[in-house]
């Protein structure tokens, strides 16, 4: 190796910037719909992708139904879910308990502030844990991983950015950006209610641009990024200015939270966007102009092929190279073009593809902490109190747990939102580290064993019920790999299913389990015999959910 | 060979020492004196606190000859010239950096005016790529600055790390997220921790073979992350018991990671780089607040600035640290010299940078950012300096990494930097360390359409480049070698739009940018 290779061999630089370090991966399946034989891998790696922690009995049911009917389920619209509530707070005299507090005034209280807030998380963290086979939360946090926004301090700001997320993530691409664009928790983040003609602020317009429509390019040319310049970020800023919002923290129960144009403070000069989009020009429409030029954007094919990628990067895997950018991102973004920015029918086609189905992009998604929680709660089944009270702490508790895993809702590090999406080289390695390590197996042990006893219910597993169900439970080693069906995304190999059978029955010879299984079967109501087994599955469960398997989706 | 080299070679050898030590009970800050002395060279420490969001330089270090010209653009952000707080004629801290001031009065504070690159980029997050990768603001690279200087004297790694020689994390970042200015092309040398007290032991085993696939890949990443993690955690933990701070600390985030860090370097702690940050830089709105610019979230962040640097600077005196510690502040830009109508500034390029601790070669470098009477509602601060030369000389005389090698790692027209105190740098000729400034001037200014450019230079190759008031480079007009003496030359502008623009002419090992405002 010369001196200069071995340099770029430092640098990382002769592997190529976008592809992975490991060996070229060999391509040669594209979007055509997947035709193979449809087993239950297969089925468990749609869930897995598309719903947060699928059980074994949602996976045998997606199994008999076959991919058609699995997507019809998976991409159903749910319509809007029912806003967060008053769950237990006496001292609001606008809101009794049991009702929503989403219009309802403040008063000059902050604990009033504080349950709100509080609900709004449990309710967010619910929704997730509560969703049976569909992508709807899971896009939900996809989007709000789109159009990012972060501490907005007043719950019915992010309660209305929320609803608009659930009004959209299965509609049409260009109406959810006009919507966000005056959604007042948006105008507020990125400033676009301080924007005016004398002062256009151009936070909202450089964002709009560079990650929730058309991206940025390399720099070809002083302060031309390929896709926009520096001019079309100030000529937007200037044809978004006069958005407003109200209602922030108010106490006046006439006053609801929204966004409102103010013509005064709008720029009616003729805007002229640069050739990147056919020096379009838009002139004065008031409180219609941002509408316009989200249309002006969207006749661009390159937004199509943006939002193809993030999609891909949220459901498939983050490398795209030259063939994926081909033969995956471009016919996706026909597709979308072709539906007129409808969403569903090209997440549709790329989740029924031969390249989503390809056995090589299966376990290569580092899960992020939402999906590694909920598959071990929710794969293993355990039992969520329904007393609204039981319920909302507990998932409160859930989601302060995201906090040390760097995924809080609503709280996101930057506007391009949270790295594992972007940022190369690591992507969701990121989610990974000394730090997240520690607490991950404290929860997964906590999953396991104990289980959660918050506000005096015990939110745990069920071991018995589980092995009940799996369809060889005398047989040890057939335990083992159906439970590896359900946490891990390739199964068991064989020597980890003698490692794990020493977890399970510690180096017996395998008749024992039967054995010690057929007792308690036969009794199922002797205590004794019933702990026996139960306490070696939940050795065995803690144990699968240690290994680094159960990280990858 | 080279005594570096040399002496890291031998250190293995003496590993066991510290350990027997422990049994003597010394107390923690004798015991890594005694590990200093052991190993003078090879423990040389660097710390990055990152500002994240883009510091508002020219709210930090005000530059007094252009109060009025910059009053007039940033009205409503601008400190009143009384509150400033003058550490020469020319120059003032923002009042709430008390600590820092001490610092400069006390000669372990360097700072760099007008640090940036060519063609700034304003995204936040392409911005901070350049920042921690190194590169040019028109490529994409993989691996960080750091990454890639420790990738050179740690080829092997991650396999067979940590050993005995490199008991500890090569980087250790305070906080949830490994850094990317420390990712190598194989792994990231940085280890992420929040609690030097609670890094558990992690349950691994029943690791099977990895196929050779992107999801064997990642089953990798994942089991060396445990492996690591357990194999680092034990160490840190008695590490952090053994040391002691001696100094309290502000209560604030980035006081209480410094704090930490300090610590772990009491407690013995052999990892070279350390990284702090602290969010809140990206000063769109409220940057002042209540019509007083003395009240607003900048005020806050450069008082949490600067008093959890100067206790660090403070604690590790006290520990006896103080040779071996520096540390730098990074942000991925500065913001616009015009003020918004949110009482804030928005993304804009070039900004000032500090260099701390005992071992600086102390005092301010570079000139002032120039405003001029009329400001582009875009224009930003111009670079003086690109950052890869600070990076670069931090690599050549702290860690004395070969001149080549830092051009390999950074950039080919690397130009060192007199950043360090060479009396801690036996290596190092004193000669360089003089003040020099290279003298440039223009005319006619205001230009038409062209500029005369005069300075005097060695025999030696001189490059003359234009910029717009964005920091993006226009044009080289010259880089080509020049005979000794002085220059005049005249260049063409007739075919840039009106407004503000620098020459930066860079000879002599220095470098120079001066405005120049052009009319059609």
């Amino acid at each position: 190796m010369n001196r200069r290779h071995a340099l770029q061999s430092l640098m990382g630089l002769n592997k190529g910037l976008s592809e992975p370090v490991s060996a070229p991966r060999p391509i040669n399946v594209g979007l055509a719909p997947f035709t193979g034989p449809w087993t239950k891998e297969h089925a468990a790696h749609l869930l897995r992708r598309t719903m947060f922690g699928p059980n074994l009995e949602q996976i045998n049911q997606a199994v008999t139904d076959g991919l058609e009917m699995s997507l019809d389920k998976i991409l159903a619209d749910p319509g809007i879910p029912d806003p967060p509530l008053n769950i237990y707070m006496e001292e609001d005299p606008n809101v009794p308990i049991g009702s929503t507090w989403v219009d309802a005034p403040y008063i000059n209280n902050p604990d009033i502030l504080d349950y709100r807030e509080k609900t709004l998380a449990s309710w967010f963290i619910n929704a997730g844990a509560a969703e049976g086979v569909s992508v709807f939360q899971k896009l939900i946090v996809f989007w709000h991983n789109h159009f990012v926004i972060s501490e907005i301090a007043d719950p019915k700001f992010v309660y209305k950015y929320v609803r608009t997320l659930h009004e959209n993530a299965l509609g049409n691409f260009r109406e959810f950006t006009k919507a966000i664009t005056i959604d007042p928790a948006m105008l507020r983040y990125l400033n676009g209610n301080q924007s005016t003609k004398n002062a256009p602020n151009e936070n909202y317009a450089r964002e709009l641009l560079e990650l929730f429509t058309i991206g940025k390019g390399p720099l070809i040319a002083p302060g031309d990024y390929t896709n926009y310049t520096e001019y079309d970020i100030s000529e937007i800023a200037k044809i978004l200015t006069g958005w407003r919002d109200r209602g922030f923290y108010t106490t006046d129960p006439d006053q609801a939270v929204e966004s409102y144009f103010q013509a005064s403070r709008h720029d009616t000069s003729t805007k002229t966007l640069s050739s990147k989009f056919n020096n379009e020009s838009i002139s004065n429409a008031g409180a219609e102009e941002y509408s316009n030029l989200i249309d002006v954007i969207f006749e661009q094919e390159e937004v199509s092929k943006f939002i193809c990628r993030k999609l891909y990067r949220y459901f498939v895997y983050y490398v795209i190279n030259t063939d994926i950018e081909q033969n995956v991102i471009e016919p996706m973004a026909q597709i979308l073009r072709d539906n007129d920015y409808d969403i569903a029918p090209a997440l549709r086609a790329l989740l029924q593809s031969e390249h989503f189905f390809d056995d090589l992009n299966k376990g290569v998604m580092i899960k992020n902490p939402m999906d590694f929680i909920y598959s071990g709660m929710k794969g293993l089944k355990m039992n969520f109190s329904s007393n609204p009270f039981e319920r909302h702490s507990f998932m409160l508790l859930v989601g302060n747990a995201l906090t040390p895993l760097q995924m809080t809702p609503f709280s996101m590090p930057t506007v391009a939102g949270w790295p594992a999406y972007y940022q190369e080289p690591t992507y969701y390695r990121i989610w990974i580290n000394s730090v997240t390590l520690p607490y991950q197996q404290n929860i997964t042990d906590g999953i396991a064993w104990a289980g959660f006893n918050v506000a005096g219910f015990l939110n745990a597993i069920d071991p018995l019920a589980l092995v009940d169900e799996l369809p060889d439970p005398y047989d040890p080693n057939k335990v083992i790999e159906d439970l590896g069906l359900i946490l891990f995304p390739n199964g068991v190999t064989e020597n980890q299913v003698d490692f794990l059978k020493d977890a399970l029955i510690f180096g017996l010879p395998d008749f024992e389990w039967t054995t010690e299984y057929a007792n308690y079967i036969a009794d199922p109501d002797d205590e004794e015999l019933a702990n026996a087994v139960s306490t070696k599955i939940k050795n065995l469960l803690a144990t699968m959910m240690k290994l680094s398997e159960f990280y990858l989706s | 060979m080279k005594r570096r080299k040399f002496i890291r070679n031998t250190s293995a050898a003496l590993i066991g020492l510290p350990a027997a030590l422990n049994g003597l009970s010394l107390s923690p800050i004798r015991q890594s004196a005694l590990l200093n002395a052991l190993n003078p060279d090879s423990d040389r420490v660097l710390v990055l606190v990152q500002m994240i969001g883009g510091n508002d330089g020219l709210n930090m270090i005000i530059p007094l000859d252009y109060y009025d010209k910059l009053y007039n653009v940033r009205q409503n952000v601008m400190l009143p010239e009384s509150s400033l707080d003058h550490f020469d004629n020319n120059l003032a801290f923002h009042p709430s950096m008390k600590g820092i001031r001490g610092m400069f009065d006390d000669a372990k504070l360097k700072v760099i005016q007008g640090v940036g690159y060519p063609n700034q980029n304003r995204s936040h997050f392409r911005s901070t790529d350049i920042w921690t990768s190194g590169s040019p603001a028109e490529e994409d690279w993989p691996t960080g600055w750091l990454g890639r200087y420790l990738s050179d004297n740690h080829q092997e790694f991650p396999t067979n790390y940590p050993n005995t020689e490199f008991p500890d994390p090569l980087a250790v970042v305070i906080g949830n997220s490994i850094s990317l200015t420390c990712q190598g092309s194989v792994g990231n040398f940085s280890l992420p921790l929040t609690d030097p007290f609670n890094l558990g032991q992690l349950a691994s085993g029943g690791d099977d073979f990895v196929p050779d696939n992107l999801y064997g890949d990642q089953l990798e990443y994942v089991r060396l992350t445990i492996e690591q993690t357990n194999a680092y955690s034990e160490r840190i933990t008695e590490i952090a018991n053994l040391g002691s701070n001696t100094q309290t600390y502000p209560d604030t985030g980035l006081a209480q990671q410094l704090k930490t860090i300090a610590l772990l370097l009491a407690g013995g702690s052999k990892t070279k780089i350390f990284i702090a940050s602290i969010g809140g830089f990206d000063t769109h709105a409220n940057q002042v607040q209540n019509g007083d610019p003395l009240q607003g979230e900048h005020t806050e962040l450069l008082q949490k600035l600067s008093g959890a640097i100067s206790a660090f600077q403070a604690d590790i005196e006290g520990l006896g640290l103080s040779d071996r510690v520096i540390g730098m502040t990074f942000s991925e830009f500065g913001r616009r010299i015009k003020s918004n109508d949110s009482n804030g500034t928005d993304h804009g390029s070039a900004a000032p940078l500090m260099v701390f601790g005992s071992c600086v070669n102390p005092g301010v470098f570079g000139a002032n950012a120039e405003i001029g009477d009329e400001v582009g509602t875009q224009d930003g601060v111009a670079m003086q300096f690109d950052f890869r030369d600070i990076y670069g000389s931090i690599l050549e005389d702290w860690f004395e990494v070969d001149k080549d090698l830092v051009k390999g790692f950074l950039h080919a027209d690397y130009q060192r930097i007199n950043i360090l105190n060479p009396c801690l740098d036996p290596i190092s000729d004193t000669s360089k360390i003089a003040e020099e400034s290279l003298v440039v001037n223009l005319f006619p200014n205001p230009a038409h359409s062209y500029v005369n450019v005069h300075f005097e230079s060695e025999r030696e190759r001189v490059s003359v480049t234009l910029f717009n008031a964005e920091g993006i480079l226009m044009d080289t007009m010259l880089d080509r070698s020049l005979s000794a003496g002085k220059h005049e030359m005249r260049f063409d502008i007739g075919s840039y739009p009106s407004g503000n623009y620098f020459i930066r002419v860079v000879c002599s090992g220095l470098r120079q940018s001066s405005r120049i405002f052009t009319k059609i």
